[in-house]
């Protein structure tokens, strides 16, 4: 087995998804292993724990990462949104639309990786075109799909929030 | 592990000095996970150098750029004073990784660590690093600093003189797929003249595993040459004897030297690398396009819905069985040992049992059935007793309070073992003198088949082919691992929620182990999070089953990815020698095939891929004469067993490129030798069985010829030739004549009016809900979301057989087609009481009944009215029962129902570095009417990237029954990146008149025939065959350069 006990515990405040958390974890956890065993936040998938497939992706402090690869500590007074969380970003709505109506996703289970890494990069770039999209998907494995009907959903929203963003002077 | 926050690099290095080679710095820490899971041991103080302000910031000094240690990779991109001064630094970096990754990678890290991607280009940009020593503060250049042993320091910031316009600035990470992936090699360099003499020359090389070096030997080689007169081929063999590379599992030294000085060469040159010319398959002779359908929403209009599952499942709200969380639930744990082979003496479990907050330990001693499974032949251990074959069998489990208790107690277990004798290859496995893996032996399967006089038909050839083509032992690499939770009912019984394929059979073998009866079990086995055949065997379930009941408490376990890639089954990798004969016209005369498979320590379904693969040895073609031989070893490199094709698409890919070789030799065109050797229509299938009507072939290959990708032009970039290929495919529904294939489903009216469909088959992301919801609402004439589909619930569903097999899609419709009719006229009998209507004037609309007179879709009595006004006990429901369609040949497994397809790839081969783009994918399928339009599209698109990864990348590498793969960052699967640019996806959707099988399997047809085409397109471009899958870059490589 390839887990090592961690022996020291770290206590951890969060601001998860609007609300403020307190957990004391291993010095070792993972920010994947506390939402997801320590508070339940099951939106956040689990897929390799080494940063290679993005199942785990969350924003933090308005950025794109793998919760996995974030040990609990550091996202100590950070800004945490998982993919159950993104509601609040003017974004959100329209990707899941674009999403759904292109019948982006199958097992489903990779999704609310991808769609935290989509809602990122439509936030902080709401021209964002193909090769943008591209760059912001690369580190999400879909095993599934073969992306094209996700890049059909991730082009249609940045379509839709490209003409709003145009309409907002 | 204690984790200290300086405010100062001194403060750190302090800290570093103190804790000596137990302490890391840690910044980003995009690694560490890695490493751990690895097995390398975590560091015992972490110091934490992120807030350490005087690391950070990217500033502009007189002497270029000043970049702090801490500043992200995805800082370093968008930098405006990088983008200005360092672009090529700027374009390195977007090549590191992934997005998320760089927003977290530091560049201190990447040059810190010493094998990061980014040492070359910094190198060839002649940096100099600010670095804390003991010493103090103090710069030294980037080149020196990774010549001299490391020693406690802290890189504080990197300094970069600025690119100059008359210099020539290049970067190429030559990696292991498109995107976010290790380098096989990095290169770089920076070349600057005066007057057309070499002043300054710079080039490095690095990445990965190739020690991070100036070529300074180069460098003074060239230093004031005159540009023009450089003899550049001397200058890449140089190179290449100037790389320190090494060998490893994914890249031989050779290739790393050979396309590093290739790549750099041709960029510092400016000349393209020489591409092979001439070796152009024939074009097919142009038809008119076939009558498809071309899938997309927008093409299907009214005909494309959103599926149901698909809005809970985008916003994270759609729990999965290995989500489920419970204050009383206990985490399981499975402990292995770290021999692939070996005798067990003993097992104690006592210390285990003792720790607090363990509640159970099981072995094989708690099994009060058989300790065996396997859907065919049960002869795997539930829990390993007397030997264990492979690394991922379970010795022992462990139910404990939390995650680290159960591994804490797993360590506590004493196993006493003897190493056996490794059985390593399936080959060395079939020798007499082999360590047996099983009593038996270790050939698990041998099938053998001679028709006419093979003998004759080589003597009479014009033209034989003759190879032997590999097919890499594949990971099913569904997103969500193997798990799920199981729980102890009232009566002791069971039940179990882990993901699935066949939640009947499931329940068959836990019965058998646990020795209970069946009627005492309830499993679920959906949703879950991908399959593709990976599911089909009990996975997690034994060990589960048995803890919760010892436990007496619900447990859930889901393995670690790692976990998942030991333990859990694969594509079986196959030899297959394929000797093709054919006349001056292209005519087959004889084929000839033996294959080896290897099955892993376990039969699982192996057996059954190794029919299926020999069912496919003359691919679509008749040859008068035909000898193959098949043998399935066991061996100890893990198990395999079901995986999308099973086995035919292996086969394909033999007998496409043969049929492309004859074609060559022949001086034809793939698609006319095809024609001459297709099977016609009516005749029997390839072992003399009867086979179904609405045989496709003629079309499929017509629709191949037809493709745009064969003329298509303008894609290629430097250095690459771009080639087309095609290959057809047919692929068999159902289990076959042998296995016992039947189905069984139910519509019922609930009591919120919502008509519930009730199936035992698995949603493992194909698309059952939607096809459900379609296949019952089409035929009954309500909208779909009147339809409840009930799923993959032993205690709710009744036995609808496997979710395997491309047969869901038939069960579904055929459960319609019997259920409907009786279940609409008790509807509509039991609305005429209730509206005082004769039953003949009714029809059934979308939300319940109307008046058949009308064109009003608006009921007169909806559903839940109905459902409402029903007496007590009074039910609608039917149930229907049923055979999937067979052959009658019980010689051996055939199949009946085809369904049919070609693929057309279009690929550019860089002929520096043999690395294979595919430009464009192209599918045309034939497997009847479509039931829901978003799933088959689906389906299509995701079996023809997943086929790509297997051609292009995808291997589970294992050496003398150990894994070198061992998890993500050692597996690679196609990124977005890989994914073609363009992939277009068609269907035939018309049967025979009187064809009564309906719609065809759609979940295997799409992978079937990928490798083979892009195979084809690499020799269209390139003059050879590539026969090894994953392709090797080294072969195609040395075939480019041999073809110039």
């Amino acid at each position: 087995m390839t887990h090592v006990a961690a022996n020291e515990t770290i206590t951890v405040r969060l601001h998860l998804n609007g609300e403020e958390l307190e957990a004391t974890v291993p010095a070792d956890a993972s920010l994947t292993r506390l939402l997801r065993d320590r508070l339940g936040r099951t939106e956040t998938k689990i897929g390799c724990e080494v940063g290679r497939c993005g199942a785990c992706m969350v924003l933090m402090d308005g950025q794109a990462v793998n919760s996995c690869l974030i040990m609990a500590w550091r996202a100590d007074g950070a800004e945490i949104v998982t993919a159950a969380g993104l509601d609040e970003l003017p974004v959100t709505k329209t990707v899941r639309q674009s999403l759904a109506e292109e019948s982006a996703f199958q097992c489903g289970y990779c999704a609310p990786g991808f769609v935290v890494s989509l809602v990122a990069l439509l936030t902080q770039n709401p021209d964002a075109g193909r090769d943008d999209i591209l760059t912001a998907l690369e580190g999400n494995i879909c095993r599934c799909t073969g992306y094209h009907s996700i890049l059909r959903g991730a082009l249609l929203a940045a379509d839709r929030i490209g003409q709003q963003a145009q309409k907002i002077p | 592990m204690r984790i200290l926050k300086p405010d100062t690099p001194s403060q750190a290095l302090a800290m570093l000095s103190e804790a000596g080679p137990d302490g890391r710095c840690s910044a980003g820490s995009t690694a560490l996970q890695a490493e751990w899971f690895a097995g390398k041991a975590q560091p015992s103080v972490l110091v934490d150098i992120a807030r350490i302000e005087r690391l950070a910031g990217i500033t502009v000094t007189d002497d270029g750029l000043c970049i702090g240690a801490t500043e992200t990779l995805s800082a370093v991109i968008s930098s405006p004073a990088i983008a200005a001064r360092c672009p090529l630094l700027a374009e390195a970096a977007r090549r590191v990784g992934a997005a998320p990754i760089r927003n977290r990678a530091t560049i201190g890290g990447n040059v810190g660590w010493r094998k990061g991607c980014l040492l070359p280009v910094l190198m060839a940009l002649d940096a100099r690093l600010e670095i804390m020593t003991p010493r103090g503060s103090e710069g030294i250049s980037l080149s020196d600093w990774l010549s001299q042993p490391a020693e406690p320091s802290v890189i504080i910031a990197i300094l970069l003189p600025p690119q100059v316009a008359r210099g020539r600035y290049v970067y190429r990470k030559i990696g292991l797929r498109a995107a976010f992936t290790p380098s096989a090699i990095a290169v770089s360099g920076a070349i600057l003249a005066d007057a057309g003499i070499v002043s300054a020359l710079r080039i490095a090389v690095g990445g990965g595993p190739v020690p991070a070096a100036r070529l300074t030997g180069i460098e003074t080689l060239l230093a004031g040459q005159e540009l023009d007169k450089i003899d550049w081929p001397a200058v890449r063999d140089a190179i290449q004897a100037g790389i320190a590379a090494p060998d490893d599992a994914f890249r031989s030294a050779h290739y790393r030297k050979r396309a590093g000085a290739n790549a750099l060469v041709g960029m510092l040159s400016g000349k393209p690398t020489e591409i092979p010319k001439d070796r152009r398959t024939i074009r097919p002779a142009p038809v008119e396009p076939q009558d498809e359908f071309r899938l997309s929403r927008k093409e299907g209009g009214e005909r494309w819905h959103v599926r149901p599952d698909l809005p809970a499942k985008i916003a994270g709200s759609l729990p999965y069985l290995t989500d489920a969380r419970r204050d009383d639930m206990l985490v399981g744990a499975v402990l292995r040992l770290d021999e692939p082979h070996a005798r067990i003496l003993s097992l104690d479990t006592s210390s285990a049992e003792a720790l607090p907050g363990v509640k159970a330990v099981v072995t094989h001693r708690d099994i009060a059935g058989t300790n065996a499974f396997g859907i065919v032949v049960q002869d795997q251990p539930a829990l390993c007793g007397e030997k264990v074959r492979y690394l991922g069998d379970p010795v022992a489990g462990v139910a404990a309070t939390d995650c680290e208790t159960a591994l804490k107690a797993l360590s506590l277990i004493e196993v006493e073992y003897e190493p056996l004798p490794i059985v390593g290859d399936p080959i060395s496995a079939l020798d007499s003198n082999a360590e047996p893996v099983h009593t038996n032996g270790n050939l698990a399967a041998s099938i053998e088949l001679k028709r006419g006089d093979i003998d004759a038909g080589f003597s009479a050839a014009a033209h034989i082919v003759e190879d032997v083509y590999v097919t890499p032992r594949q990971m099913h690499g569904f997103m969500e691992t193997e798990g799920g939770y199981a729980e102890p009912t009232p009566d002791g019984g069971l039940a179990m929620f882990a993901g699935g394929q066949h939640g009947a059979r499931d329940r068959l073998q836990l019965a058998r182990i646990l020795g209970l009866p069946e009627e005492k079990i309830r499993v679920v086995t959906s949703p879950t999070g991908g399959a593709f055949g990976g599911k089909d065997e009990l996975t997690v379930q034994p060990v589960l089953a048995l803890l919760a009941l010892k436990a007496k408490a619900p447990v859930r376990m889901q393995w670690t990815r790692a976990e998942s890639v030991l333990a859990g089954t694969k594509r079986n990798p196959m030899r297959i020698r394929m000797r093709t004969a054919c006349d001056a016209d292209g005519m087959l005369l004889a084929q000839e095939v033996d294959l080896v498979a290897d099955s892993g320590a376990y039969a699982s379904l192996s057996p059954g891929v190794v029919e299926t693969a020999m069912e496919h040895a003359c691919g679509p073609y008749v040859s008068p004469s035909v000898t193959t031989h098949a043998r399935l070893a066991y061996t100890n490199n893990g198990t395999c067993g079901a995986f999308r094709g099973f086995g035919a698409n292996q086969m394909t890919f033999a007998i496409e490129c043969q049929m492309d070789r004859l074609a060559a030799a022949c001086g034809l065109d793939p698609v006319e030798i095809r024609w001459r050797n297709l099977r016609m229509p009516g005749m029997p299938g390839f072992l003399g069985q009867r086979v179904a009507p609405s045989e496709r072939l003629a079309e499929m290959l017509d629709a191949a010829a037809s493709s745009p990708l064969w003329d298509a032009t303008g894609e290629a970039e430097q250095n690459e030739v771009v080639g087309t290929g095609m290959a057809l495919n047919y692929q068999g529904n159902g289990l076959g004549t042998i296995p016992p294939d039947a189905a069984a489903a139910r519509l019922m009216l609930a009591a919120d009016g919502r008509i519930e469909a009730h199936f035992g088959l698995d949603e493992m992301g194909q698309g059952l809900i939607p096809s459900i919801q379609a296949a019952v609402a089409d035929r009954l004439g309500c909208a779909r979301d009147d339809i409840r589909p009930v799923i993959a619930d032993t205690a709710l569903t009744p036995d609808s057989g496997s979710t395997t097999a491309s047969r869901g899609g038939y069960v579904v419709w055929k459960a319609a087609e019997l259920t409907v009719p009786a279940f609409a006229e008790k509807l509509l009998a039991t609305a005429a009481r209730l509206v005082e209507r004769a039953a003949k004037d009714l029809k059934i609309v979308p939300n319940g009944i109307a008046d058949a007179a009308t064109n009003s879709r608006i009921p007169l009595l909806d559903f839940a009215t109905l459902a409402a006004a029903l007496g007590p006990g009074e039910h609608i429901v039917e149930e229907a029962a049923f055979k999937f369609p067979k052959s009658d040949y019980t010689n051996g497994n055939a199949r009946f129902i085809f369904a049919f397809g070609s693929t057309v790839a279009r690929v550019a081969v860089d002929c520096a570095t043999g690395e294979v783009r595919v430009l464009a994918l192209e599918l045309h399928t034939a497997a009847g009417p479509i039931i829901d339009l978003a799933a088959y599209l689906g389906q299509m698109e995701g079996g023809l990237v997943q086929g790509l990864g297997l051609t292009l990348s995808e291997d589970v590498l294992i050496e003398n029954g150990r894994f070198l793969t061992g998890n993500f960052d050692t597996y690679f699967m196609p990124t977005v990146r890989d994914a073609p640019d363009k992939m277009t996806t068609f269907a035939l959707e018309d049967l025979d008149p009187a064809d009564p099988y309906g719609p065809r399997g759609a979940g295997e047809i799409s992978i079937g025939a990928v490798t083979p085409a892009i195979a084809n397109a690499v020799a269209d471009a390139i003059g050879r065959w590539p026969t090894v899958t994953p392709f090797r870059p080294e072969a195609i490589l040395e075939a480019c350069e041999a073809a110039r």
